[in-house]
């Protein structure tokens, strides 16, 4: 084979294919199990993900946290300014404002986590149920190749049945012939 | 009559050599290249903190608005502190979301590339099946091609041999009917012809 000079020849160091039909059918059978191995336990995950609690779980903490936060800011303001000329009373309200508040933030928080949370566990759920349509469509198909390989094969055993039948009659009928 | 065929006529061209061969070479190139990416891409979207980032600039954007610079009126106020927690709460669930749905963004690739490459591999099984199935048929054919061959042989043979025998039987009975009486023959006709006319008297 004649190839442009100072180009080197990729294709004849390549290793050769014996039997294309059996590397196929490995090949393809492998890629399968190499899906089930690779992907199979984090598919089963993100299925159950579509229950996740995570976001709610999480705001929780995150609005317990926050509260916690905002009281050390205030109490370190508070004494920023040598106590900021408040009452007693006044501090005492502050707190109670803030425990209220906190508790709101809380209860807020957690209903729009709870929004979120359906949001995004409904948008995996459409993602996966698409994913799920491509599946239920390629097994199908598979299904329906298997389904019309066999008929065919069984279609050409009756043939052939038929033409045996044919030919032994034929055999048969030109011996009483010849006998007759 | 038709030569035999010849086995090397049968034999894949170079073109067919060299297809399967750069085919088989990505194939494994693929394998080992792009695949442990996905992978690689799978464990990362499993256990990378993808709200940590977004959490982080939310916690910051909230007290940098409420709380960069600290006057007294804000230290006096009986509601401030509330509203900065509540603040920090809800960009904090902002952040998780955008996290949360970042990850799963990237969750859902990695599913539907696996699941590409998957259906793939199903339909080269399928492929490979109907390569199998229809060679199988082809052999089954070309057999039973050359029973009827065979059945078409031996029947004739048998027509021609009967036919054979039925002419030969034929000849045989007219030789033997040559020497037969003649039923139609006078009677005494026969020893007339037969052992000629010492009786007769003709």
């Amino acid at each position: 084979m004649a190839h442009t000079p100072g180009h080197r020849d990729y294709v004849s160091n390549l290793p050769g294919v014996s039997n294309p039909e059996e590397t196929f059918a490995q090949i393809t059978r492998q890629d399968y199990m190499d899906f089930v191995n690779n992907f199979r336990d984090f598919e089963e995950k993100l299925l159950k993900a579509t229950d996740d609690t995570s976001l709610m779980d999480q705001a929780r903490e995150d609005q317990m946290r926050q509260n916690q936060i905002a009281q050390q800011v205030q109490q370190r303001n508070i004494e920023r300014y040598g106590g900021a000329g408040l009452s007693n009373a006044q501090r005492q309200q502050q707190q109670r404002n803030l425990q209220l508040g906190g508790q709101l933030g809380l209860t807020g928080s957690l209903n729009n986590a709870r929004v979120q949370q359906r949001q995004v566990n409904n948008a995996l759920l459409n993602e996966l149920i698409g994913i799920g349509q491509g599946v239920n469509q390629s097994s199908l198909s598979g299904l329906g190749d298997a389904s019309a390989m066999a008929a065919q094969r069984a279609a050409a055993y009756k043939n052939a049945k038929a033409q045996h039948h044919s030919n032994m009659m034929g055999l048969g009928g030109a011996i009483l012939g010849a006998l007759i | 009559m038709s030569s035999k065929p010849n086995a090397g006529a049968y034999k894949a061209s170079e073109q067919e050599k060299a297809l399967a061969s750069v085919s088989l070479a990505e194939k494994n190139y693929f394998k080992q290249k792009y695949l442990p990416k996905l992978t690689e891409l799978r464990d990362r979207s499993m256990t990378e903190d993808y709200s940590g980032v977004a959490t982080g600039r939310a916690q910051a954007d909230t007290m940098q608005a409420l709380s960069g610079r600290p006057t007294i009126r804000a230290a006096q106020s009986v509601d401030a502190a509330a509203d900065l927690a509540s603040a920090a709460g809800a960009q904090q669930l902002q952040g998780r979301v955008q996290g949360l749905t970042a990850q799963r963004g990237d969750q859902v690739n990695v599913l539907k590339n696996a699941r590409g490459m998957q259906a793939d591999a199903q339909s080269g099984l399928s492929r490979a099946a109907r390569i199998e199935s229809s060679k199988q048929l082809q052999f089954a054919k070309a057999k039973q091609a050359r029973r009827n061959a065979n059945f078409k042989f031996a029947s004739n043979l048998a027509g021609d041999i009967g036919k054979k025998l039925r002419q030969t039987s034929g000849q045989v009975d007219t030789e033997e009917n040559d020497n037969r009486p003649d039923p139609d023959a006078p009677i005494g006709s026969f020893y007339n012809t037969g052992f000629g006319s010492g009786f007769g008297g003709r």
